[in-house]
């Protein structure tokens, strides 16, 4: 019995001696990885083409500490009011010590997914709120993770598309349309404009295309040529479309005839 | 029991108990400098220093009844006593190995399970250790 008692005294101040030094090096470990540049982002892009809305951004481990890092998940939520309008994560296996791993974050949203999520953030500068979330296991037996919740300024590529200087004579339908360009990218597709009357029947169309450079103001008119008088009222929906999308829809009424 | 039974037998008690407080003093200094270290990075969360504190305040008391107790059966069940508070309180206030701080927008969080689990199984293999030696206490001194 006593050679037991012994042998388990020993087992015990190894385990002790274990448990409380995995910590300590960890900390350490973990130290050395949050030393300048181990962690990195590297150059973002964000492009807009085609009615989707890409960005893409790469980034780098580079596990300078003593352990393997394993499961490591990187989550970024963009909300607006509590509504979820785009989500990425990234799932990394496992980096060994001494050892670099690349990935990179891509989000994309079409301008139709945009308006069904919040069609005000085509035509309305906003504030979104972003959740980003890291957590990684040190040594397979540590976890750690942190979350960050911060808002982020949201530039829309229709900001204040307004619809201006309706007139009808008959035959036409005439107003002007402007917006401003508040993204960084230039907007380039199909502009189309649809007018239905009180019954919700379509009475005319009209496409332009556009090219609007970023930060820049853009304004035209538009003349809707009406095939048949007889299905005009006094009032309707005009709704705006970009490649394909439904940008706007606006009430109009008391045409001047 | 004649008066010079009696003085050896106080002073034999008064010895343990020095001997008891010198090493509870000792120890006790040894957490009082890992209390200094910690504070420093908990200042924001008190009751972490709390836990901390009550930790270390029971392991004092633990140390002084357990050596005060020697050549006794209660020095061994004080050893089992206090492996099982380990595992309760460790488990407890450690969340069951989850921690989680929050400070405005920012969150931190520490899973430690397989930590934990290792310091259940040590303080278990205490608790049978301390049962082996009341045991081997018993069978060797039938007047306890």
């Amino acid at each position: 019995m006593r050679q037991t008692i012994r042998a388990l005294g020993w087992i015990i101040a190894i385990l002790w001696i274990t448990t409380l030094l995995l910590p300590v090096t960890v900390a350490f470990s973990l130290m050395k990885l949050l030393e300048a540049k181990n962690i990195g982002i590297q150059e973002t892009t964000i492009s807009f083409s085609n009615g989707n809305f890409s960005l893409h951004m790469p980034f780098y481990i580079n596990n300078t500490g003593f352990y393997d890092l394993s499961d490591i998940d990187i989550n970024i939520q963009i909300s607006r009011k509590n509504k979820t309008i785009s989500s990425s994560s990234v799932h990394l296996p496992n980096v060994s010590a001494g050892t670099k791993a690349d990935s990179s974050f891509n989000f994309s949203v079409s301008l139709e997914e945009l308006v069904l999520k919040d069609s005000e953030l085509l035509t309305n500068d906003t504030e979104l709120d972003v959740n980003a979330s890291l957590s990684l296991r040190v040594a397979y037996a540590i976890a750690f993770g942190t979350s960050v919740e911060f808002t982020t300024f949201w530039r829309a590529p229709f900001h204040n598309l307004t619809i201006y200087n309706l007139t009808y004579n008959m035959t036409h339908v005439t107003f002007s349309v402007s917006f401003d360009n508040h993204i960084s990218n230039q907007i380039s597709g199909p502009l189309k404009v649809e007018l239905y009357n009180s019954t919700n029947a379509l009475i005319g169309n009209a496409t332009q295309n556009v090219h609007i450079l970023p930060q820049e103001s853009f304004q035209t008119s538009f003349a809707i040529k009406i095939a048949d008088p007889t299905t005009m009222t006094h009032n309707g929906v005009i709704r705006i479309y970009f490649v394909g999308a439904q940008i706007l829809e606006e009430e109009w009424t008391n045409f001047h005839e | 029991m004649s008066e010079n039974e009696t003085k050896p037998a106080f002073r034999k008690l008064f010895r343990r108990i020095a001997k008891a407080t010198l090493m509870t003093v000792v120890a006790g200094i040894f957490w009082l400098v890992l209390w200094l270290l910690i504070s420093s990075f908990l200042a924001n969360f008190p009751e972490y220093l709390t836990r901390f504190a009550v930790l270390a305040w029971a392991l004092l008391f633990f140390i002084f009844t357990i050596k005060v107790s020697e050549g006794t059966i209660y020095k061994h069940i004080l050893i089992i006593a206090r492996a099982f508070f380990l595992i309760v309180y460790v488990a407890y206030t450690t969340n069951y190995g989850v921690l989680t701080v929050k400070i405005e927008d920012f969150t931190f969080t520490v899973e430690f399970i397989p930590l934990l689990a290792l310091m259940i199984t040590i303080n278990l293999l205490a608790m049978a250790r301390g049962l082996l030696q009341a045991i081997e206490f018993t069978s060797q001194s039938p007047k306890d």
